[in-house]
Parts: C-alpha cells; structure tokens; sequence
C-alpha cells in the first residue's frame, strides 16, 4: 500500500467525513492505552491504535471495512485514560455513523442489530426483546444466526427474561417525531 | 584587595540558588540567599544518588578560587561563605524600584525555636506527641510536629511544624538551653471577636479558641460587635454572615471604616458562600464553613494569629534578583489516577523510591516492599505519569525521568548483586544529554534492565501485595505482568506558590506556570533586572540547571555591573594578620559553659589544670555562651587580652564558625588559620548514657588534640597569584561571541579567535527558532555588538598554536591570517570552537538531488530554491547516523528542527503530507508541545528501530521511494515524497589538536569532556580553560547562549579579582626526602604536581591544590605533607587523644 496513492485518489464523500473525524485523533501519539484499555480488543480484527492511525492516514477501504467500531460498546474506558484527552469513544461512534450512512457494512451485522433496536424503539418507546430479535433475524435473512441464538433464548425465556405475549398498542409511534427530527438534522450536516 | 558594591537576591536555595548565589558571591558581591522551607539543598536533598557515577558530587560547585572565603565540607550539609547571607524559612514579600536599585521586602516566619541555641540534642523529638507524615522521606515514614527538616543538616537546628503542632508544651518543657519558645503566654494577648445570633455557635468557638489559649470576645449583632469594637482591640474578628439587623457584610464595612487592619474571617453556610467570596473581595481575609470542621478552623486562627507575630521582617537593597524556585512534582493520586496510587501500597513514586533505597531512608537502604518488608524481586518503572498529559495542563516532558528511572532500575540492580529484576515502561525514552544514550545502552545490554515500549493503562492487585501491571507492546500484543513494586515517575510542576510569587514581583507565568524566558535568553524574565534560574524557567536536569543559574547570575552580574556596581576598595585588608612565625606557640583556650551545663557535668578546675599542663597553653577560661551576643564580646575581649598565637574554642557545632572565625582573625590580628573550634557539648548529650568521667575524658582529649595540632601549625601566609585580567576566546559562533560580550560588558579586554572569515559560525544557516524568532538578526546583532566593542578585539581567519602558563596567567602564540603569529597573555581561555551538522551518504543523500539534510532543507527554503506550495508530501528520517555504534550519542536538536521544518511546512501548505521516520522523539522540556502541535496538524510519525531502518530508492522516474515497517499497523508501507530531509545530527569539528594546546580531553565522540559533567559542566579539567556551545555537546541556540553565559561567569569569577589566593590548606614538598618518584604527580586529581627538570624537584601550585591529601597518602618518603596535617601534628594529636 502506497500513502501517497492514498491521497491521490479521488475524494469521495466518506473522504471528507473521514477527514473531519480524523481531525478528532490526530494529537494522537500512538502510546496504545485505548487499546489496552478495550475490553472488546480481542475481537477486534485491527486495535483501536491501529485503527486511528489508519484514519489519520487516511486509509478510507480499511478503517470501514474493519469491524474495530462495530464493536466498541461505549465504555467510555479509553476516553477516560487517553493521555492526550481525546474524545475516542465519540470518534468510533461517528464511525458507524459514516459506515451507516453510506452502506459500508455488507458483511456486518451489529448495523442490523442497532437497526432492529431503533425501530423497536420508535415503534414502542421501550425495547420488546422477543420481536426485536425476530426482525433483527429477518433482516440478516440468515436462518443459521437465528438458530444459533436459539439455546440462549430458551434459556432466557426460561428464566423469564423474555417475554412472548403480545405487545399492547398503548402509545406507539409516539416517538416518531423525536426520530424525525434527528433525521432532519442529520440530513443538514 | 577589590571588593563590589552591589548586591543581589537569590530566591530558592536549590542547586540553583546555590549555583547563582556562589557565583555572584564569588563575583564580590554581598548576596542574600533565601528559601521559604526550613533547609538548603532542594529536592537534590532526597537524593543520594546521581547517574552516571552514584556519586553526590554537589561539593565540586564550591569555589576552587578564594577556597578560604567558604565553607569546605560536604555542600548537602550546608553552606557558608563570607558575601552570602542564607535565610531560611524566608520569603519574599514585597518588591519596588527598578533594576538596579530594587527594594525588597523580606519575610521570615516566626521562630519557635532559637537556632542560636538549638543545639540539635533531640530531646524534643523524644517528648513529642504529634506524628505525621515525613516529607523529607516522602511520607514512607512518619516524623513529630517537632522535627529535623533534613537529618545531615550542619548545624542541624530542630524545626516547628506550625501546623501539625497541637501546643501542647511538651518540647518547651524538655529543652535543655531554653531554645524553645511556643509563645503561648502571647496567645492570651491575642483578642477574638465572635460576632454571631446563635448562642450555640458563640459558645462552642469560645471554648475552642480558648482551649488553644486565645482570649475570645462575643457579640451576639452587629451592632454589640461595633460597639467592642469601637472600645478595645482585636486581633482578628469572626463574623457571621446572615445576622437578624445588620448583616455581617455591613459589619464588615463598618469595622474596615473603624479599623482598616484588623483581620476577619466570615463564617458561613453552603447557602451564603457567594456572598463570602463577595465580602473578601471587601476586605475579609478568608471564610470559614458552618458546620465547622474544628482543626480547619483552629488552623485558620492560628494562621491569622501567626501572620500577626510574623514581624520578623526585613528591608534590603539589591540589584538584580534571581529566582531559583526549583519544580515540583505531580501527584498521581490526584486526577483520574488509573494507576492505584495511594490506594496500593506497592505502588510509589520515584522519590519515594529514592527514598526507599536511600541508606538514610527508613529502610536504611535495604530494597523491601514497603507494604510488607519482604524483598522486592521485580520493579516496575512507569514514565509520564503526569507529564506528555493534556488533561492534566502538562504537554510538556518533565525531561528528568528517564534518566532518573534508568539510574533508580541500576541502583535497584547493584543494591540486589543483579538479582532484581528491572523494567521500564516507556512510550520515548529521552536520552538526549551528552552521554545518556551509551548509558542506557549499558544499562540495557550490560545490566539487564528491560526497557519496554509501551504505555501501561491499568493497573491492579496482582496478589499478596504484588501489583499486576496491563499493558499492550509495541506491536499490539497484550501484556500482563505481576511486580512487586511500580514506580511512577511523576512528572513535574511549577513549584508551589509560584503563582503568588509571579503575582508579586510582576513576572510573567507561562502557560503551565513556570517562568516564561525571552526565547533566546533563558534566564531573562518579563521583569527587568529579575532573573529566571534552574528548572523554574523549564523543566532541567542537574546540569542544565548549574548551566541556567550560571546565565541567571550572569545577567545578574552584567546589570548590576552596567549600574555601578564597580570595584572599590574594600576594608578588608588581607594583611592584617600578624606575623607570629618567631613566637613560641601559645595557646589560649576558651569554655563555652554552655549555660552551666558544662560546670554542673565537670569538675572545670581539673580540665583547667589538666589543660594547662601541656606547656604550650597560655590561658584556660570559661565564657557563659559564646552563641550569644554577650559571650562573644567576652571571649573576643579575653583573647585579645591575653596575646594569645593560638586559639582554642570549646562549644558546639563547629562548623557554625566559619564566619566567626574571620571576624575573630580581624580583632585579634591571627589568621585563622591558627585558630580552631572544638566541639564539647556533644559528649555531654542525653542518650549515650555515659558516665561523666568518660565525658570529662572525651571533652579534655578533644580540646588537647586540638591544642596540639595548632601548636604544630604552620603560621607562614600563603601565596597568591597575579592574575592577568585578559580572556582568550576561541570560536566566534554564537557562544564564542556571547561569551566574548559577556566578559568584555565587565570591563575586560577579550581576544576572540575565529577561524573562518565571517562570524556567526553554525548558526548561520538557521533561519528561525522553533518559535518564529529570527535567527540571522540574533546573529547579526551580535556581530555589530562584537565588532564594535571597545573590549573586544576580533581576529578572523586566526588559531591558536601553542601556550603556556597556568590559570590567570596563560600567554598563547596565535596564527593570524597573514601568516605572522603574536602572542597574547591572558588569566582565562574560552573554548567555543563549535560543531557541524553531520555529513552522510546513507539514504541516497548525494545521489538524489531529493534528498538533502535538514539544514540543506532550510537553506533551500530560505533561498527560495524550494517551494512549499508546489510540494505534494516530505518525509523526514530521524537519527541518521545517530544512537548507534560510531556515533553513539543523540544530537538533541534534530527533533526540534525537524518539527520546526515540518510545522514550517505545514503552515506554508496546509495539504502538503509529512511523514516523520523516528526512534525517541526527543521532545523534552516545553519542545513536547511543538510535537503535540506537529500531530494535530496531520503530520504522520512512524517510529522506527535501528534493526529494521527504512529503505530508500531510486525510482525510474527520478524520485525516490521509501519503504519502511510500521510497526503500529503492524505491515511495510511505501512512499513516494517530493523530498526526504535526514536529521543527522552534530558533530564537533576537529578539536584533538586544540585540546592537546590547551592540555584538555575529546571524549571518542571528539567533544570536549568537561570536569564534571553534573557540577561543573563548563569547566574542563585544566583550571582556567573554560567550555561551550556545541563543542562541548550538542545543544540548541538558546542552550549554547546559556552555556556561554555560565562559562563567561566562571571566568569572571577569577578575571574579576587580580590576585588569586591560594588556600591555607596546600600540600607542600620537603625537597630533602623526595626520591622524585613523582607518585604525587599521577595521584594528585587537580593536576597541581610538576616535576621541574631543571631543578630537579617537584613543585605545588598551590593555587590548583584543593587540600586533598592524596599526594601525601602515596608519598612513601613522607616528603609530600598537607599544610595543618603534617606527620608531627597528626601524631601529637594521637598521642593527646590516647593521653600517652
């Protein structure tokens, strides 16, 4: 991989937005202590060290092709401790942002998952664990995930963790123009 | 004799201080010396150890010239010399005038004890109820509320912790000579109002104030309080706030009306707090907080009452004042404190460790956990805890702790025979001083300290005490390793109370709160007239701060020089002392009877008698306490009746003397040579329970050893030197001509060599400092200062090719341009021959016209030949040819330049790429900021280890392309930059034959080695040659200057006098039994031994000779004696001792 080819290439849209957030991590100095702060780092295919280096470099194809800020639960842990004071956990989230914005996640599935949770959000103002997982399943239009998950549901069920009835209709869609309107402003961005 | 009339302040009595102070003082002008805590020494009093030796070396600042003018014993002990006046527990309060004529206001806390007479017995400390916390081991120990502020103090007086004191008397009772004085009767003199509606509160502070022994008034409104007030005094009010009628705000504008001094505190609830604030800003001193927390309250009090005795006040007149307030250090159990600071107690600091492993430590230098004692088999080092850290207002490098942490791992080593296991945690491990980098290699290759590249984010409990540190290396791997200790190394800070001292004399703060320096000349504040000195101006090490107090008391010399403070005939005439070469010696011994102690303890008749009977003792009597104004007079009274040649006085603590002694020789008319203090209360102390016969015998065995030895004294005067009041400065770069300047601003003649034709030297080819300073105009002001001075004569195209002589009195034959030669005398010579940016062949340099050397990369801005906008990406390589074997040492400037080119770069064209190759990015000090500015505008650092250096080639096209390992994303990456700078650091120029002239050394590197790379980093090791700039290491413009000015100052120090003295203490030759074995010669370490062929023997230069006694240790002959310790005088003093 050439740098400078990197930069020659045409500016596309998620360019600039990478640029902007990579103004977020640039007094990085690479000291690695989000990465060892991390409690997902295991699975994450790059470290966070290396995924802000990436994004200072500019490295558009391999910072959305990675799943590094799927997984960032926000814990708040690396912001706590980065030394330089920068603010890392909003920078992984304004990744999954950009990468949802602009359908970088063809071979992912926590956007589904996120999706899945919005929309029950929106539909009940609280989350309906049972129908969540139904139309996260739905969405993955893998049957395979769907009966990987079965053991721990039962299990969930059994304890009483999830509930089957039906939804009551009591005041759905009343969030709807909360949600509205965060589209409207991201729309303005 | 010549003495200045001008004086200076010095504030902060830390090396620094010391530095300045001994250097103006040895400049003949009357310095005061002050430091608000009770001791001298600063934070280097913790500190036993100092790389690269282990050694102290803190002694090698006192005088080498005039070495009878002060004090010669151990220099962390303390410190006397006749021009310095040190006042301790000082501060200073208040400063008027201008420079040049300063008036200061000197303010000197209340002495609970009379340092005149503590004698430092310790039965205090034994009655003592009171234990906190021991700073001076910090805080691993506890210590009482009266205590020794540093126990190897000379004299070392107990001290009062004002504030952990509870009064309970228990010290005041106990003190054998009365020194101390709570001042608790004066408490009752000290009147309270309490001013509040509640009974309850009026009450309750009644009995508390009153248990502390303050008299307390009450009024229950404001109107009760204006009416006490109106008829008696007070010494302080509390007054509440919210009141029923007048509240307390319009109380307290009634009482500044009625009484503008009388301080008031406002006692409020959370409620109310503003409106306290806002009364303070009406006059209130302070507020305290309801419900109140009864020690903060006591403590508030009694800080009132104290400031109200603290009368101890002082007017002085000084011209220049230097500020040598030191640093402090981070605490990392404040803040977010991820590493368990505190909370585990394995886990310290590096002064506590330094503490832990001190022989003077609580474990008396055994390496055991301080949690549980056990030995410690591994220790962690963690680096930039509270330095490189935005978040904590620190984006600056503490630049001290790397060395500090290799130095406490190898101690850590040699305390176990190896056996503990050492590591660092490091994100750049900063060797950038002459020397630092071979030794952490030793440290790393040799001794087996592992370094680890990486910053630990958490640590935690690793089991039974042990701590476990996480952390992910270099790669990204993730480590966890258990330890048995973790040492942070806490960053730095400005010192405390550096803010109100700002404040006070009007100099400016920089952003993290230590002094800000004009940015060529580090020493000169935004007061003019006030000097920054030490690690206030910017973090420092040992050395650069001897080097910044030797600029600061440089700039503090010129003005108080440039303002009159010229030469004048002092009193003191140095031969007053009367010659008693043909008197039989008679000895006249005073008793100082301390108060009775003495005669109750001994039978005086029979020490007299058994006195006597020597012979040689003329005259036995007793003075009540010679400490005291009163006995002084008696004892100088009865000596000088007597006509005594001899002097013995029996008292404590001799070394107090030093001053005395002096004053006494100009009553008398004895040199004080001949005179000696012998101390007789330390026998007579509680504690070794010894018998009084035994203490009778000690004392009489002490005061006739003494007797014996001055009998056998020498009283011949010493010698002196004329001094040839001329310097040689050779090399006309910016230190050669700032050095130049500086003596000549002085008033004496300097010849500057320079060996080119145009002055100015490396600097040249800069064009601006990191800052944006310019460079070419420093230079070309210089260069007209220089030229056109009255003092200065310059020789352009001229070297040195012989000389001879010794200090003060050099002549050099020099080659002019023409061809012809002439010589020169002169007392000093200043080497500032310079260096060169390093050529190289590696990475295509020659080969491709892309890539050139960061000076070249300047120079082709600055012409023009380059321009930033039509760049598309740079890319610099660090340590060219640096830090590794050749040129094992780092260049310390390239870093600096690199960001400085880089952030040039940047701001020229903001979408210009940069890619910095690097191994340690050398940022220290303020620099780190830069560095920090440098990744926030975009510019890519990709560190680099000399086993996998990146690879350059020619591309077909012309180009070059670079291919290097990242080790961050863990993979090779390519480039294709416009240009590739290399920082190749500096390397001397040829100065081998220069040495050889001038009889010095070049370390392999070929830089000049200095005496001591700590103590006396200008000096070499022959007396009289002096160095600086970057032929003595690498350094950047406004270090070299720095350098040039300590180097200056040295040599004025013995410019300035025409006459060198030489000590009482010389070591002579008694040519009769010298077999010319010439052992003294190689044995003697101030190279004062020569062999004169033509005479056959060996001569002293008794200027050179410091006292040692080395030479009369090797002499087998007994030929080579001390002066004072010749073989009869030693042998009579073991025969007194042993009574034979």
């Amino acid at each position: 991989m050439v740098h400078s080819e990197a930069r020659d290439m045409h500016m596309s849209a998620s360019d600039v937005a990478l640029i902007e957030v990579g103004k977020n991590v640039q007094a990085c100095m690479q000291c690695g202590t989000c990465t060892g702060s991390c409690g997902s780092a295991d699975k994450m295919d790059i470290t966070p060290r290396q995924l802000w280096k990436l994004v200072q470099g500019g490295f558009r194809e391999e910072v959305f092709n990675s799943r590094t800020f799927w997984l960032c639960s926000s814990c708040y842990f690396c912001t706590l401790r980065c030394p330089r004071g920068l603010p890392l956990t909003d920078t992984m989230a304004a990744l999954k942002r950009i990468a949802t914005a602009e359908g970088w996640f063809k071979d992912r599935k926590s956007p589904f998952f996120y999706r899945a949770f919005l929309d029950i959000v929106r539909k009940y103002g609280r989350v309906r664990e049972a129908e969540m997982m139904g139309k996260y399943f739905l969405a993955l239009a893998n049957p395979a995930v769907a009966l990987s998950f079965t053991p721990l549901g039962i299990k969930l069920m059994v304890k009483g963790k999830i509930a089957l009835q039906m939804p009551s209709f009591s005041g759905p869609g009343k969030l709807d123009n909360l949600y509205r309107k965060v589209m409207e402003l991201e729309a303005a961005q | 004799m010549e003495t200045k009339t001008g004086s200076a302040l010095v504030i902060g009595a830390g090396i620094s201080g010391i530095r300045s102070a001994l250097d103006l003082a040895e400049m003949n002008y009357r310095v005061f010396l002050i430091d608000k805590s009770p001791h001298m020494g600063g934070i280097l009093s913790q500190l036993d150890y100092q790389f690269p030796s282990d050694h102290c070396g803190m002694c090698r600042m006192l005088p080498t010239v005039n070495r009878d003018a002060a004090s010669q014993f151990c220099l962390r002990k303390g410190l006397y010399h006749e021009n310095i006046e040190i006042l301790l527990g000082t501060e200073m309060t208040a400063i008027e005038g201008e420079q040049g004529n300063f008036h200061v206001t000197l303010s000197s806390a209340p002495a609970l004890i009379d340092p005149e007479k503590c004698i430092g017995c310790g039965q205090c400390g034994a009655a003592c109820p009171v234990e906190v916390p021991d700073e001076f081991n910090a805080g691993l120990v506890t210590r009482k509320a009266v205590y020794l502020p540093v126990p190897h103090n000379v004299p070392n007086h107990f001290t009062i912790d004002s504030t952990a004191c509870t009064r309970c008397g228990a010290c005041e009772k106990v003190c054998p000579t009365g020194a101390i004085d709570l001042k608790l009767h004066a408490r009752r003199t000290f009147r309270v109002l309490v001013v509040d509606d509640e009974l309850v509160v009026r009450d309750s502070l009644k009995e508390w104030l009153g248990m502390e022994g303050f008299s307390v008034d009450m009024a229950e409104s404001g109107k009760g309080a204006i009416e006490l007030l109106s008829a008696n005094e007070y010494g302080l009010m509390l007054l509440d706030i919210k009141m029923p009628g007048m509240d307390g705000v319009e109380v307290l504008k009634i009482a500044k009306e009625m009484r503008p001094e009388l301080p008031v505190l406002m006692m409020t609830a959370y409620a109310t707090v503003e409106t306290a604030v806002e009364a303070m800003k009406l006059g209130a001193r302070d507020y305290l907080l309801k419900p109140f927390d009864i020690e903060a309250l006591v403590s508030k009090v009694v800080q009132q009452y104290e400031s109200t005795i603290q009368s101890n006040e002082r007017q002085i007149e000084v011209g220049a004042v230097v500020m040598a307030g030191g640093a402090g250090f981070s605490d990392p159990g404040q803040s977010i404190n991820t590493y368990e600071y505190k909370v585990l107690p394995n886990i310290i600091t590096s002064i506590q460790f330094e503490r832990l492993i001190s022989g003077t430590g609580p474990n008396a230098g055994k390496l055991l956990r301080p949690s549980d004692g056990k030995p410690a088999r591994k220790i962690a080092w963690l680096q930039c805890v509270g330095s490189r850290n935005l978040r904590e207002n620190a984006d600056f490098c503490s630049s001290v702790c790397c060395m500090f942490s290799i130095k406490e791992a190898l101690l850590a080593k040699s305390k176990t025979d190896g056996t503990v296991d050492t590591a660092i945690f490091y994100m750049d491990m900063r060797t950038f001083g002459k020397d630092y980098q071979a030794y952490r290699d030793s440290a790393e290759k040799e001794s087996g300290v592992r370094f680890v590249r990486s910053r630990v984010h958490s640590v935690e409990p690793g089991g039974d005490g042990s701590v476990r540190l996480h952390y992910v290396d270099a790669g990204g791997r993730e480590g966890d390793e258990v330890f048995d200790i973790a040492v942070l190394a806490a960053g730095q800070r400005p010192p405390t109370g550096s803010e109100a001292l700002a404040e006070l004399s009007g100099v400016e703060l920089n952003q993290w709160g230590f002094c800000r320096t004009e940015s060529m000349f580090s020493s000169r504040t935004s007061r003019e007239g006030v000097f920054a000195g030490g690690s206030f101006s910017g973090l420092k090490d040992i050395s650069d701060s001897v080097i910044q107090a030797g600029s600061a008391s440089l700039e503090a010399s010129s003005l108080i020089h440039s303002k009159g403070g010229g030469l004048r005939v002092s009193e003191r005439n140095e031969g007053i002392f009367r010659d008693v070469s043909r008197e039989l010696p008679a000895a006249a011994v005073a008793l100082c009877s301390c108060g009775g102690v003495l005669s109750r303890a001994l039978d005086m008749e029979a020490l007299r008698a058994d006195l006597a009977r020597g012979g040689s003792v003329s005259r036995v009597f007793d003075v009540e306490r010679v400490c005291t104004q009163d006995g002084w007079s008696t004892l100088v009274d009865n000596l000088k009746e007597s006509g005594a040649n001899r002097i013995v006085v029996g008292a404590c603590m001799p070394c107090l003397y030093g001053k005395r002694l002096s004053e006494l020789g100009k009553e008398t008319g004895l040199s004080p040579s001949l005179m000696d203090i012998v101390d007789i209360r330390t026998p007579l102390f509680p504690g070794d329970e010894t018998e009084t016969s035994s203490a009778a015998g000690q004392i009489s065995s002490r005061l006739k050893m003494s007797i014996e030895k001055l009998r056998g004294a020498n009283p011949a005067r010493t010698s002196a030197r004329h001094v040839v009041q001329k310097a040689l400065v050779v090399g006309g770069g910016i230190a050669g001509m700032t050095a130049a300047l500086a003596i000549a601003d002085h008033g004496f003649k300097v010849a500057l060599l320079e060996k080119t034709d145009s002055l100015g030297g490396i600097a040249r080819r800069i064009s601006r400092a990191m800052d944006g300073t310019s460079i070419p105009d420093l230079i070309e002001k210089s260069v007209a200062r220089v030229e056109n001075h009255p003092n200065i004569s310059v020789y352009k195209g001229a070297g040195v090719i012989h000389t001879h002589g010794q200090e003060g009195n050099f002549l050099t034959t020099i080659e002019l341009e023409d061809g012809t030669s002439e010589i020169f005398d002169h007392g000093a010579v200043i080497l500032a021959t310079g260096g060169n940016e390093a050529a190289t062949q590696a990475y295509l340099h020659g080969k491709s016209d892309s890539v050139v050397t960061q000076h070249e990369l300047e120079e082709r801005i600055r012409s023009g030949g380059l321009d930033p906008a039509s760049l598309q990406s740079v890319a610099m390589i660090q340590c060219v040819g640096s830090r590794e074997p050749g040129r094992n040492y780092c260049s310390r400037i390239c870093c600096a330049s690199a960001l400085k080119n880089a952030l040039y770069l940047k701001e020229k064209n903001p979408d210009l790429a940069i890619y910095i190759f690097y191994r340690d990015i050398m940022a220290y000090g303020f620099l780190e900021t830069y560095y920090t500015r440098a990744r926030r505008e975009g510019i890519m650092f990709i560190q680099y280890s000399p086993e996998k250096k990146p690879d350059v080639a020619l591309k077909e096209d012309g180009g070059i392309r670079i291919t290097a390992f990242d080790p961050i994303l863990d993979r090779d990456i390519q480039l294709d930059p416009d240009v590739l700078a290399l920082s190749t650091g500096i390397v001397p120029g040829d100065q081998r034959a220069l040495a050889e002239i001038f009889g010095i050394e070049v370390n392999e590197d070929g830089f000049f080695v200095e005496a001591d790379y700590k103590w006396q980093p200008v000096n070499s090791r022959k007396r009289g040659v002096f160095l600086c700039g970057l032929a003595h290491s690498p350094r950047s413009v406004p270090e070299s200057i720095a350098m040039a000015q300590a180097a200056a100052q040295r040599a004025l120090a013995m410019l300035n006098r025409g006459l060198i003295p030489a000590g009482s203490m010389v070591a002579e030759v008694r040519h009769a039994l010298c077999s010319l074995c010439e052992r003294c010669i190689s044995a003697c370490p101030y190279d004062a031994r020569r062999k004169n062929e033509d005479e056959e023997r060996i001569e002293v230069d008794e200027l050179a000779c410091q006292g040692c006694g080395a030479c009369a240790a090797v002499c087998p002959n007994s030929a080579s004696v001390l002066r004072g310790y010749s073989d009869r005088q030693v042998l009579a003093m073991l025969d007194a001792a042993l009574e034979l």
